[in-house]
């Protein structure tokens, strides 16, 4: 079925010479971040001269390009801005693109949620008034989503978190936060890609390395994508981290 | 292949090529050079790719050795380098004997000096860049800082252009040809006023604040790095209390923090941030912003975005003209 209006309704500014920013909405929610990794698709399925990569946020898609290449094509506008920000609005208006065909990918995170790791575990069990066992039951039940990466390399801006599981962030925070860290401050969760200060308060640690310079994805998550979480013991732990 | 190797490594040496453009999506900043036009010119001078890797000084206060025949260039405001005694001049190609101790030497006018070598600096390409990012720890040497004792060669493979640079300088002793690059025709005369377009949140501030944005001095931070400029002086204070959301940011991006300070982000700046922001330093500007000095002037003018880009278009015009010119005087 077809509809009269695209399903992308997007504001447009200028980032710098060479970027656009599309706002889709002014709220963190799910089906703007869903529209944002359809349109991310569709774009890289459709780029345009000069097109070089997005960066998604909460509510918008920015879009990086080569100014000569878009200058010196044969798309409609007077400058490189007008040029991108027509190509855009065309490909949105004629999106073929079926949302309901869009599967993201899920991503299974085991994570080891025992003392060692776990630094916080009690503090974050106190302060819910709930078992650790709970906690680990309330964390590893939900499916989040990726809204974003951003802040350092292949860090995930989580949505989706138990509200029951919030807790503020550690009043000191520490000096080193070992990489894999699975943190929760204060309605987010998230996991310490690289070994970083933090104030998160620390419930387990994941074996996977979130990041990593060698791949050729170096994030092991992405702006669209679903994770789970999954509880592992020591020794599994210890296995999947060679 | 022609090889230095560091005797002083200064307060902050790296290897810095074009930036690491293909993983923003990633979180990976882009990096490289952070006075992008001087690392461009010195690679020109030699015939080399102009994003090639070149080591990036900030001030002076280093020294290495060649340990074979060199043919090297260097551009930027922060050193002036001196072999065995001799001053050498910078933006073109300069011949140095093997054994010869190079030496930087302050120059008050500003912060990073690019060193170029023929054939390009040689180290692995970390996610298709030999670009330094030192929180990562990656990329350039070992991603870290150079240090006392760090080899580094040129690359192996000279471009034809190069080789022909290389066999009009080369002979026993230092030299270098009258021809260069003018670095200076292509920057403003005046190096402390940044041209900027509003950003985003431009209208999120209070009239006052914005009008000594754009017309009020303003002063470098001694926190200063290669991720953003801390820029100190009058508070800017907001009118709309509203929370940005987390969204795409890069470098020449002007944030507001929670206290009413200003950061210019760099070449290491994050790739996602959620102060608001008041402006977007224009593109050709950030090479002026990377010679600032703590303590240093800075100030704002208001440019239209279209503007923005025609400036941007023109300098690589020139750029490219320049190219031209250094490749007719060798292969024609």
């Amino acid at each position: 079925m077809s509809t009269l209006f695209s399903e992308f309704d997007f504001k447009i500014y200028p980032l710098s010479e060479q970027a656009v920013t599309l706002t889709f909405g002014s709220e963190i929610a799910e089906p703007t971040a869903a529209k944002i990794a359809r349109f991310n698709l569709l774009l890289e399925a459709n780029p345009f001269p000069g097109f070089k990569g997005c960066v998604a946020g909460y509510t918008t898609l920015s879009i990086f390009y080569n100014l000569l290449e878009v200058s010196s094509s044969e798309l409609c506008g007077d400058n490189g801005f007008e040029k991108v920000s027509h190509y855009l609005k065309s490909l949105s208006d004629n999106s073929k693109l079926d949302g309901r065909n869009f599967t993201p990918k899920r991503i299974v995170l085991p994570v080891c949620y025992v003392a060692d790791y776990g630094l916080d575990l009690d503090e974050v069990a106190r302060n819910a008034k709930l078992s650790v066992d709970e906690v680990i039951d309330l964390h590893t039940r939900q499916i989040y989503k990726v809204y974003m990466i951003g802040f350092v390399p292949g860090f995930a801006y989580l949505g989706g978190m138990d509200e029951r599981l919030a807790t503020a962030r550690k009043l000191v925070p520490r000096a080193k936060v070992a990489a894999g860290s699975v943190g929760i401050a204060g309605k987010q969760t998230g996991i310490y890609p690289l070994e970083t200060p933090g104030g998160w308060q620390i419930i387990g640690q994941t074996p996977l390395k979130m990041f990593d310079s060698d791949r050729s994805q170096p994030s092991l998550l992405k702006a669209g994508d679903e994770v789970q979480f999954k509880s592992v013991n020591l020794e599994e732990f210890k296995a999947l981290e060679k | 292949m022609m090889t230095i190797s560091i005797l002083k490594p200064g307060i902050l040496t790296t290897v810095q090529d074009g930036g690491r453009k293909n993983y923003l999506a990633q979180a990976v900043p882009i990096s490289g050079a952070m006075d992008n036009l001087s690392a461009r010119i010195a690679n020109i001078a030699l015939g080399n790719e102009e994003d090639s890797a070149t080591i990036e000084f900030t001030y002076a206060a280093a020294a290495f050795k060649a340990e074979t025949d060199l043919v090297i260039a260097y551009a930027g405001d922060g050193a002036m380098l001196v072999a065995d005694g001799v001053q050498i001049p910078s933006e073109r190609p300069v011949f140095i004997p093997a054994g010869t101790l190079i030496k930087l030497t302050n120059n008050p006018e500003g912060a990073t000096t690019y060193f170029a070598i023929a054939g390009g600096f040689e180290v692995p390409d970390v996610l298709k860049s030999k670009s330094t990012y030192l929180l990562g720890g990656f990329g350039g040497l070992e991603g870290r800082c150079l240090k006392i004792g760090d080899r580094l060669s040129g690359g192996e493979n000279l471009s034809s252009l190069s080789q022909k640079i290389i066999a009009s300088i080369k002979g026993p002793k230092i030299s270098w040809p009258a021809w260069f690059i003018p670095r200076s025709s292509l920057l403003p005369s005046d190096k402390k006023t940044m041209r900027v377009f509003p950003a985003g949140e431009f209208t999120w501030f209070s009239p006052d604040s914005i009008i000594n944005f754009l017309s009020k001095d303003f002063f470098v931070g001694i926190n200063s790095n290669r991720m953003g400029i801390q820029i100190s002086g009058d508070k800017i204070s907001k009118r709309k209390q509203d929370e940005l959301l987390s969204t795409a940011v890069c470098p020449g991006t002007i944030q507001v923090t929670g206290n009413g300070e200003m950061i210019l982000l760099m070449a290491d700046c994050q790739t996602t941030g959620g102060y608001p922001r008041i402006g977007q330093v224009t593109a050709v500007d950030l090479s002026l912003c990377a010679q600032l000095k703590p303590n240093d002037t800075i100030c704002f003018t208001e440019i239209s975005f279209d503007e923005a880009e025609m400036l941007y278009i023109q300098q690589e015009k020139i750029l490219q003209k320049i190219k031209l010119a250094v490749k007719n005087k060798f292969l024609s």
